[in-house]
């Protein structure tokens, strides 16, 4: 393979903590002490913090590398040290060709200035020259869906439509390295789709991305690696399936309450995999094992199903409504589940919760979110959460009985 | 020092493949001011000529100087090559704080800021220039040979006034105390330069310290040129030019090492 578009080597960088000598008036004084060698007074500007440590990845041609993690685990970081905003504290970074940035896209706008004036503006802040904004212009402004309002003063505009006017002028650049963030959540749905695509033929192109993003499904789409940033260390760099669904056991996998819960997932054929790739439709197995800590008169073990992406609980049931007998526990004591469901999902990434309830005092006394993951890979890509298994036909060459097209017109 | 050579080329060779920008960026700012005022501009004339009003008022009727060609002309010229440098630094000293965003999240050579200050003064420069080309004519001052010096003098002074404007910029915004004192100096700075008065005027160690300002020096070479037909005086013009072509590369250097620390401190 030809050598790396972006490199990252053993990256540190430190930042200084708290407000720095802002003005003359703390400068004079600190220089002052260090004349008299009275230095006591000046150990709160050492007070530093390492927002990067160690970190190390690289990203060739065609591929796209997702950062993931919490606020403040230093992916913003990164993306400043790649456009060389920062510069290192130590180790080195480099970048081949010509880079790109989806960050900040309306950064340059001046709201006095039309949009017209503006994409020349925000263009050449991108790095473009004038004969390439020129040739692109047309491109950029139905892209960004504006052409009544170019010659609008952008102080006028919604930020909507700034958004995605900024957008536009990035997304006919012609780079060689892409860095993306947290930018496909401008405009509407419509627009969404058309920049994810946009993401896709770039990466069909040839170009190295990087890509810093809060939506996982976002990220696991575009990206083939994924990078798990946590307190500014590298924890997990691999396949967007198993980082994705480490952060994800990171964030919110603690159990609570008086029964603790195991759970392993299975598919027909695999076992004992953290994360799962599987296809739609296919039949998943989860064992749950419950060690209660109290005792229980009457109780049900419920198993959801959320989309990690959507937030959105896709499907909820408990062993009670499927006829399992409730459940009796003394404290010490443990169970044993076995549960099975058709996952009928659209292509993405789900998390399933384990909960325990008490039906006798109506309290949750174990809660296991997020527990096991997994991730529906299919080709096509629906709409929605439910695979509801569409089929079809074209029918109009036979001669079936229908509403008659008059019908329908009225 | 072939270190330096490649940082220079470096330095260089990003400002050209950004030339572009320079260019968006002046013309931002010059079409901004001809949206937003009335008289666009017209301020470019208006500023110089209301000054020298003022100035001729005061050193022809209330305490009248001796000057080679009639005062007005002699007022304009130095007023004109004053407010070049006056408001290409009061540009460039807020260039880089009144632009937070960028500097904090999109990445281009920063001396654009300061380029981009002196630029727009230089196109008023222009503007303001035509005025004193109708003096001349009116006067019947000025001669064809002596203009041949013009494009040094122009050089020398460009080139002091970019470096400040660099130093400037990157001043402000490591100490937002420089724009205040800033506006403190420059007050004192154009009474300490001979704009509104001849230099021969001053005798005695204050002579000698407002000739040592190469503000002045670089004035009276315009006179020299443009009003007196005859060459800058070397000594002075000298001095000021080999200051004027040191400071420059010091300054851009100075600018483009501690370029990484900007956003972080701004």
């Amino acid at each position: 393979m030809a050598g790396a578009m972006v490199v990252f080597d053993h990256v540190w960088k430190e930042f200084a903590r708290g407000e720095r000598h802002d003005s003359l008036r703390d400068l004079v004084p600190s220089l002052f002490r260090r004349v008299t060698g009275r230095r006591e007074a000046d150990a709160g500007a050492r007070d530093a913090f390492w927002a990067l440590q160690d970190v190390s990845f690289e990203v060739h041609a065609g591929e796209a590398l997702g950062i993931i993690g919490r606020n403040g685990a230093g992916k913003s970081t990164i993306l400043k040290l790649l456009t060389r905003i920062l510069k290192p504290t130590r180790g080195t970074r480099r970048l081949s060709g010509r880079t790109g940035a989806l960050i900040e896209v309306a950064a340059g706008f001046h709201p006095d200035l039309t949009g017209r004036e503006n994409v020349y503006l925000q263009g050449a802040i991108m790095g473009m020259r004038r004969a390439e904004i020129t040739a692109h212009f047309d491109e950029i402004v139905s892209f960004a869906g504006l052409e009544p309002f170019i010659d609008t003063p952008v102080k006028r505009y919604s930020s909507g439509m700034n958004a995605r006017l900024g957008f536009s002028i990035a997304a006919h650049l012609d780079p060689d390295v892409l860095l993306i963030d947290e930018v496909l959540a401008v405009g509407d749905m419509a627009f969404q789709k058309k920049c994810q695509s946009r993401m896709k033929q770039f990466r069909a192109k040839g170009v190295a991305i990087v890509f810093v993003s809060h939506h996982l499904p976002a990220v696991a789409r575009l990206c083939n690696h994924v990078l798990l940033l946590e307190g500014g260390r590298p924890l997990h760099l691999g396949t967007p399936g198993d980082v994705i669904a480490a952060y994800c056991r990171g964030t919110g996998a603690s159990g609570c309450g008086e029964v603790a819960i195991a759970a392993a997932l299975r598919a027909n054929r695999r076992a004992g995999v953290d994360a799962f790739e599987i296809e739609p439709g296919e039949r998943l197995t989860l064992d749950v094992t419950l060690q209660f800590h109290l005792d229980v008169e009457r109780a049900s073990v419920g198993i959801v199903v959320w989309d990690l992406a959507r937030e959105l609980y896709v499907y909820g049931a408990s062993s009670d409504c499927i006829g399992i007998p409730v459940l009796h526990a003394r404290r010490g004591e443990s169970r044993q589940y076995t549960f099975s469901f058709d996952a009928n999902l659209t292509r993405g990434l789900y998390a399933l919760e384990v909960n325990v309830v008490d039906l006798a005092r109506h309290r949750m006394v174990g809660l296991a979110r997020r527990i096991r993951h997994f991730q529906v890979l299919e080709q096509v890509s629906y709409d929605g959460v439910a695979n509801l298994y569409l089929t079809g036909r074209e029918v109009s060459a036979l001669s079936v009985s229908g509403p008659p097209l008059e019908a329908l017109a009225r | 020092m072939p270190g330096l050579r490649t940082e220079f080329r470096e330095l260089i060779n990003e400002q050209f493949e950004f030339r572009e920008l320079l260019y968006q960026m002046t013309s931002r700012d010059l079409l901004l001011r001809y949206k937003q005022t009335a008289m666009g501009f017209a301020w470019a004339l208006l500023t110089p000529i209301l000054n020298t009003v003022v100035f001729s008022v005061v050193f022809m009727r209330v305490a009248p100087v001796d000057t080679p060609v009639p005062y007005p002309l002699f007022a304009y010229c130095g007023l004109l090559a004053w407010n070049f440098t006056a408001s290409a630094l009061r540009f460039a000293v807020t260039s880089l704080t009144g632009n937070t965003n960028l500097v904090t999240k999109v990445y281009f050579p920063r001396e654009i800021f300061p380029f981009a200050a002196v630029a727009v003064s230089l196109v008023d420069y222009a503007v303001a220039a035509s005025v004193l080309v109708g003096m001349m004519a009116w006067y019947h001052i000025g001669s064809l040979a002596s203009l041949a010096f013009l494009p040094a003098v122009l050089v020398v002074h460009i080139a002091f006034t970019t470096a400040l404007a660099l130093l400037l910029a990157m001043a402000n915004l490591f100490y937002r105390d420089v724009k205040y004192l800033f506006e403190v100096v420059l007050t004192f700075w154009m009474f300490a330069s001979a704009i509104v008065y001849p230099v021969d005027a001053v005798h005695g160690t204050l002579g000698v310290l407002i000739r040592a300002n190469p503000m002045t020096a670089i004035v009276d070479a315009y006179r020299h040129v443009l009003l007196y037909g005859t060459a800058p005086d070397l000594l002075p013009f000298a001095s000021a030019a080999a200051l004027g072509l040191l400071l420059l590369p010091t300054a851009w250097l100075a600018f483009h090492r501690s370029e990484f620390r900007f956003a972080e401190n701004i």
